[in-house]
């Protein structure tokens, strides 16, 4: 059986992209969100 | 779709609708609820913008496009990624650095008050309507891959979770939730090809039975020829410096930087992507030759080769799609309402509390009208071509005297800005309805027009420089606070390798360009140039950043 490498790398690109995609994403919301209780506690304790 | 189908669906729809609702209580201002507190990251930036410009459009008609013309589509999608690149890397960075939150608001620093009012009214009717057409094809599709024929039943499941949380959490809910529908969509669309593409016999199987012209990328003649391809180029450029929904992501970077690398980002990871339902709707061409409706190609593909629940996976993507575009543009217009129109007509001493109750209320009644008009698209025909005439009308000449002369020109008027965009759309629109040119050709006469007509008029009327144009003059500078904090972003770089790679990137563009011209004689190289160029462009742009 022959590989069809053409179709295959387009679906890898794809995959890693799908991946990064989870990952960075979660990583960067995670600190968003992070930075917000940290700023609406600094807030909270001004006030 | 079986009941496993509809059970993931709902679920889907809950997730979202919690997700989106989250944000709430992160809306204290208004800059929060437009441009999410210009906080977004360059990962979320670019899954955002991909979100946004990937909707059922893509999946259902580009791929129906395939089906019936072959390949040559698939520009449609590059030449707008390549445009992201050109805007992320020279004009948005100016924009971004005016902290203005439209197009609009930039007409009036560059420009004056009159210029602003204008066209943001305008366009808040461009982008309504745009939703609503987006709204019909989401319906249509949905008919077609479910058999649940109920038109009023799908207006509803795909509008009032999104106009809802778009009203909620503004931007914030908006990037969140893209950033979950890029998952679904591309997880879809990642399970679709493979099953297509075997059901073909792969890449072999696909060339031998499709015809010959249907994988050429740069055709001579037909509707989808070079001439389309440099069409669609120039409407891209123009959709990557003023399309409001784009502009308004762009804004919510946290830096310049950022807006620079979620662009090229954006530009270069949703350049495969675009294969990924490209191809099914090449494999349908031998799986279902001769349907009545192109746009039914890929639905066909899903219905006939998809299981169960994997059915129910993909069908969310297909409607993260959708949502995604219509709640990145809901918040656009209410944006452009509040922002352009509002605060600066209705009410000048508004609080921000009164701002953001007036965004919400606009998302809402938007959102209404949307609903309305897709009862309304049928009764017009062919709402795409609409779509697309609008966009060659109305966005071209805002084009050419925003960015072209705005940036470019400084003795540039504003009377010559309200006369070339107004005789520019004249223009687009008598050549489309006076003379019966398609969208291509009326949209060279609204650029036409306009290129012609603002320095025409700029050099009748007295100039009128003022500190604002020399403002946005400054701003192509790395500003003092982007040194500080170590995020300067150069738009001419300073380093050898950055301007080096800058170089290349217009090496890039020259063979692309040279690739499609050739596509003009028919020769056998055009579209191996073009995709060449297009690679050496998207590298270079890259590698720009890399050595900022």
């Amino acid at each position: 059986m022959t590989i069809d490498w053409i179709t295959w790398s387009i679906w890898l690109i794809g995959f890693i992209i799908l991946v990064i995609w989870i990952i960075v994403p979660v990583r960067e919301f995670k600190e968003l969100i992070k930075a917000k209780k940290k700023k609406d506690e600094q807030e909270e304790k001004n006030e | 779709m079986a009941a496993i189908d509809y059970i993931i669906v709902a679920v889907f729809m809950g997730l979202l609708f919690y997700a989106g609702t989250v944000f709430y209580r992160w809306i204290g201002n208004p800059d929060d609820y437009y441009v999410a507190g210009r906080q977004l990251t360059p990962f979320i930036l670019a899954a955002t913008l991909t979100a946004t410009n990937v909707n059922l459009y893509s999946f259902v008609g580009q791929a129906g496009v395939a089906y019936e013309h072959g390949i040559a589509i698939v520009w449609q999608t590059w030449t707008g990624n390549m445009a992201m690149v050109f805007s992320g890397l020279f004009v948005i960075p100016i924009l971004r650095r005016l902290k203005i939150r439209t197009i609009p608001e930039f007409l009036e620093t560059r420009y004056k008050p009159a210029v602003r009012y204008l066209v943001g009214f305008l366009w808040v009717f461009r982008l309504s309507f745009w939703l609503g057409v987006v709204l019909y094809t989401a319906v249509v599709a949905a008919q077609t891959l479910t058999g649940l024929d109920s038109f009023t039943a799908w207006v509803l499941i795909f509008s009032v979770i999104t106009i809802l949380y778009t009203m909620l959490g503004g931007m914030w809910s908006v990037a969140l939730t893209d950033s979950l529908q890029f998952i679904f969509m591309l997880a879809g669309a990642l399970i679709v090809l493979p099953l297509a593409m075997s059901a073909v016999g792969w890449f072999p199987g696909l060339v031998e039975r499709l015809p010959e012209t249907h994988l050429q990328l740069v055709h001579q003649h037909g509707t989808y020829n070079w001439q389309f391809v440099l069409a669609i180029w120039i409407l891209g450029l123009e959709w990557g410096c003023v399309d409001q929904g784009l502009l308004q992501r762009a804004f919510g970077a946290q830096s310049t930087k950022t807006v620079a690398k979620g662009l090229v980002l954006a530009g270069i990871i949703n350049t495969p992507f675009a294969l990924l339902w490209n191809l099914p709707g090449l494999a349908a061409t031998s799986l279902f030759p001769n349907l009545p409706n192109a746009d039914a190609a890929v639905p066909m593909v899903l219905a006939h080769y998809l299981p169960h629940a994997v059915l129910g996976l993909v069908f969310c993507g297909l409607l993260a799609a959708q949502m995604s575009t219509i709640s990145s543009n809901l918040n656009a217009v209410a944006t452009m309402f509040t922002n352009d129109l509002y605060t600066r007509i209705f009410n000048k001493n508004a609080s921000d509390k009164d701002v953001i109750k007036v965004a919400r209320t606009i998302t809402i009644l938007i959102g209404v009208f949307m609903m309305g008009f897709t009862y309304v698209v049928p009764k017009l025909g062919g709402a795409v071509d609409a779509y697309l005439t609008v966009i060659g009308i109305m966005d071209m000449p805002l084009f050419i005297v925003a960015i072209v002369y705005g940036l470019l020109w400084k003795r540039t008027t504003w009377q010559a800005a309200i006369f070339g965009y107004l005789a520019g759309a004249l223009a687009g629109a008598f050549a489309k309805f006076g003379m019966g040119y398609d969208f291509n050709t009326a949209t060279f006469f609204s650029a036409g027009t306009s290129l012609i007509v603002t320095p025409l008029v700029t050099w009748m009327t007295r100039p009128d420089f003022h500190d604002r144009i020399d403002l946005i003059w400054r701003m192509r500078q790395a500003q003092d606070d982007e040194i500080t904090s170590k995020q300067a972003y150069h738009i001419i770089p300073i380093s050898f390798g950055g301007r080096l790679f800058l170089s290349t990137l217009f090496i890039g563009l020259l063979i692309f360009l040279t690739g499609i011209f050739l596509g003009s004689i028919g020769h056998e190289l055009a579209s191996l140039l073009s995709v060449i160029g297009m690679i050496v462009y998207f590298a270079s742009g890259l590698l720009r950043l890399k050595f900022e």
